[in-house]
């Protein structure tokens, strides 16, 4: 092929819409594969004030109306945005002549568009999939919860290849939809290491202050407020850390348990202990990062594990519970602890081990930045996903579509 | 000339009316030298097959099995239909001249092999969302509702079976009376004014 690689890149999320891990993850690899000569262009959803075609860091974004009839329900909703989606797709497609490489689309949100798109143009289709309904729901338990299921099914037999971001999720998806392991690419997530190194909030002692008291060490959880990301066992952990260190626990995120932990934590005495932020800016959210003691995953279902990379980004020292995703990314007593999870004992030892040796604190904290700009670098992670796109194309070549 | 239809009934699975128009309007148009596929869905009754009388079937099933109404069983067939429809357009050397999509089901198909592979469509109006619901607008219906405008807005000609109709399609969708051909089924002139609507519609394809 004498011209650069096209791949029309389908994400219900780009910034600046962001909903959840989606979001940043197509934005740095899309910008990634920009950097490594590939020409991708990302069809999302549109947002206030966003436009509807921009150039962002070399990458062209197209926002297409996200339908805004009222639906019955979110997965009508998902259909119904996917006929504009697709149908904005194909006279892009049309535009540049046909000359498109391949379609990449990003969870069952826009599967029945890329699903479409592959036949009628006659190109590969890669998926990633970067969670299931299965897993988010701990099984399957209603019809409406089994058609999503079904959809993911249909957009991983469509796929080309399936792009999982953890071993933990390749084994799962293989589960969930009866894969077969070569189907099945491994390519972990990423993280921007340079956006914690630039980024100086003036005084760290001012903005601290904001949080915790000076003799107080800061206890930080990043994650939305539902059950699988545990918070309620970082909650029965506190009392047990604070026989032995005094510190702050500081809670980021929103969710639907907010009410039900801000309650436990008024009737276990410990409102002046434990702070709820809400959702916080970036800044203000990194700016925590840098000056938190310890950072806290306790997850009970995790299929990457993204703000542990973060957490190890911005040189805070980690304690994570040894499940899905996060064990691959931790090493215990090497680049962080591991504790057992959904039990408050462990992660409150885990947590005490951590404040109470800094020489221990400051040998993970260092080794989890060495990992992480080694192993987790968006270049990197660029470059094998474009290694697998060469690998599919190889092979279409030889097929009767080509 | 080579035309696909799409409907959501056909022979022998009727739900209602639409079925059995389908399949005359079909056997008509081979009499009259238009090669004919029908892409329909499969109801594990019949195959895709080639029929003594000329009309070529395909018949698609739904990926997704487990639905929670028929606007997300719709949704998710119309890759099907898609999928139909190009494989009968890469295997005729690249060529259909002109859909004819009746009622809403699989007008976003229609659609997108409009905008990706420049086939045009026409749209056939059995009936409206705004009757079968009685003014009923709930999400569901408009849902419903704005599928049938999106067929009305990209269709390049809508053909209505009754004077009545065509008022209704003006009424309720805003539609230029010049874009709306009545063509009464089943009397001397249907087919002969079908013809017209698709040679005009497809730019000129040649009948025969």
């Amino acid at each position: 092929m004498s011209r650069e690689l096209r791949v029309i890149m389908l994400s219900w999320e780009f910034p600046p819409r962001i909903i959840g891990g989606i979001s940043p993850h197509v934005y740095f690899l899309s910008r990634s594969l920009a950097k490594n000569g590939v020409k991708v262009y990302v069809v999302t959803c549109d947002f206030p004030g966003a436009p509807q075609h921009e150039n962002v860091d070399g990458v062209e974004v197209y926002r297409v109306d996200s339908y805004k009839n009222p639906s019955p329900d979110f997965a009508t909703w998902v259909y119904l945005m996917n006929v504009n989606m697709q149908k904005e797709i194909a006279a892009l497609v049309r535009s540049l002549g046909g000359g498109v490489d391949i379609f990449h689309a990003h969870d069952w949100l826009v599967a029945t568009a890329g699903v479409g798109l592959k036949h009628v143009f006659r190109k590969p289709l890669l998926a990633t999939v970067h969670s299931t309904e299965i897993g988010r729901r701990n099984g399957i338990h209603f019809d409406y919860e089994r058609m999503i299921h079904e959809t993911e099914a249909w957009l991983t037999y469509e796929a080309w290849k399936v792009i999982c971001c953890s071993d933990y999720m390749v084994s799962h998806v293989q589960w969930a939809f009866g894969l077969p392991r070569d189907k099945v690419v491994m390519i972990p997530n990423g993280v921007n290491v340079d956006v914690y190194t630039k980024s100086v909030h003036g005084d760290m002692s001012l903005f601290r202050s904001r949080f915790a008291l000076k003799e107080e060490k800061i206890v930080l959880f990043v994650g939305r407020l539902v059950y699988e990301k545990g918070a309620h066992v970082l909650v029965n952990a506190v009392p047990k850390v604070l026989e032995k260190v005094n510190a702050k626990f500081i809670i980021v995120g929103n969710g639907y348990m907010k009410d039900q932990l801000s309650a436990l934590v008024r009737n276990m005495g410990l409102s002046h202990k434990v702070m709820f932020t809400g959702f916080v800016d970036d800044e203000t959210l990194r700016a925590l990062q840098k000056c938190a003691d310890v950072s806290v995953v306790p997850s009970l279902f995790e299929p990457f594990g993204i703000v542990a990379l973060e957490a190890m980004a911005a040189k805070s020292p980690l304690v994570i519970s040894d499940s899905g995703g996060l064990s691959e990314i931790v090493e215990h007593d090497v680049n962080g602890v591991k504790v057992y999870p959904g039990n408050p004992e462990s992660l409150a030892w885990g947590i005490t081990r951590v404040l109470t040796d800094d020489g221990y604190a400051n040998w993970i904290r260092k080794n989890a930045y060495e990992r992480v700009r080694e192993k987790y670098d968006w270049d990197k992670i660029a470059q094998q996903t474009k290694d697998t796109y060469n690998g599919v194309l190889g092979e279409y070549s030889k097929s009767f579509w080509a | 000339m080579l035309v696909v239809i799409f409907s959501w009934e056909y022979p022998p699975r009727v739900v209602g009316q639409l079925a059995e128009h389908v399949k005359t309007l079909a056997v008509e148009l081979v009499k009259n030298k238009v090669k004919t596929y029908v892409v329909t869905y499969h109801d594990y009754l019949t195959g895709g097959h080639d029929d003594k009388d000329g009309t070529r079937t395909v018949r698609v099933s739904n990926p997704v099995r487990t639905h929670i109404g028929v606007l997300t069983w719709v949704l998710t067939l119309n890759q099907e239909v898609e999928r139909a429809a190009a494989n009968i357009y890469y295997a005729e050397g690249r060529n259909i001249d002109l859909i004819d999509a009746h009622d809403w089901h699989f007008i976003p198909a229609a659609v997108t092999l409009k905008k990706a592979l420049s086939i045009p469509f026409i749209y056939s109006v059995e009936s409206l969302e705004e009757h079968r619901s009685h003014g009923a607008n709930y999400p569901f219906n408009m849902a419903i509702k704005s599928i049938e405008w999106l067929g009305m807005y990209e269709a390049s000609q809508l053909i209505v079976k009754s004077e009545w109709m065509r008022d209704e399609v003006i009424r309720v969708y805003k539609v230029p009376s010049e874009k709306i051909r009545v063509i009464p089924p089943k009397t001397s002139q249907w087919i002969k004014n079908s013809l017209e609507v698709y040679q005009k519609a497809s730019g000129g394809a040649v009948v025969g």
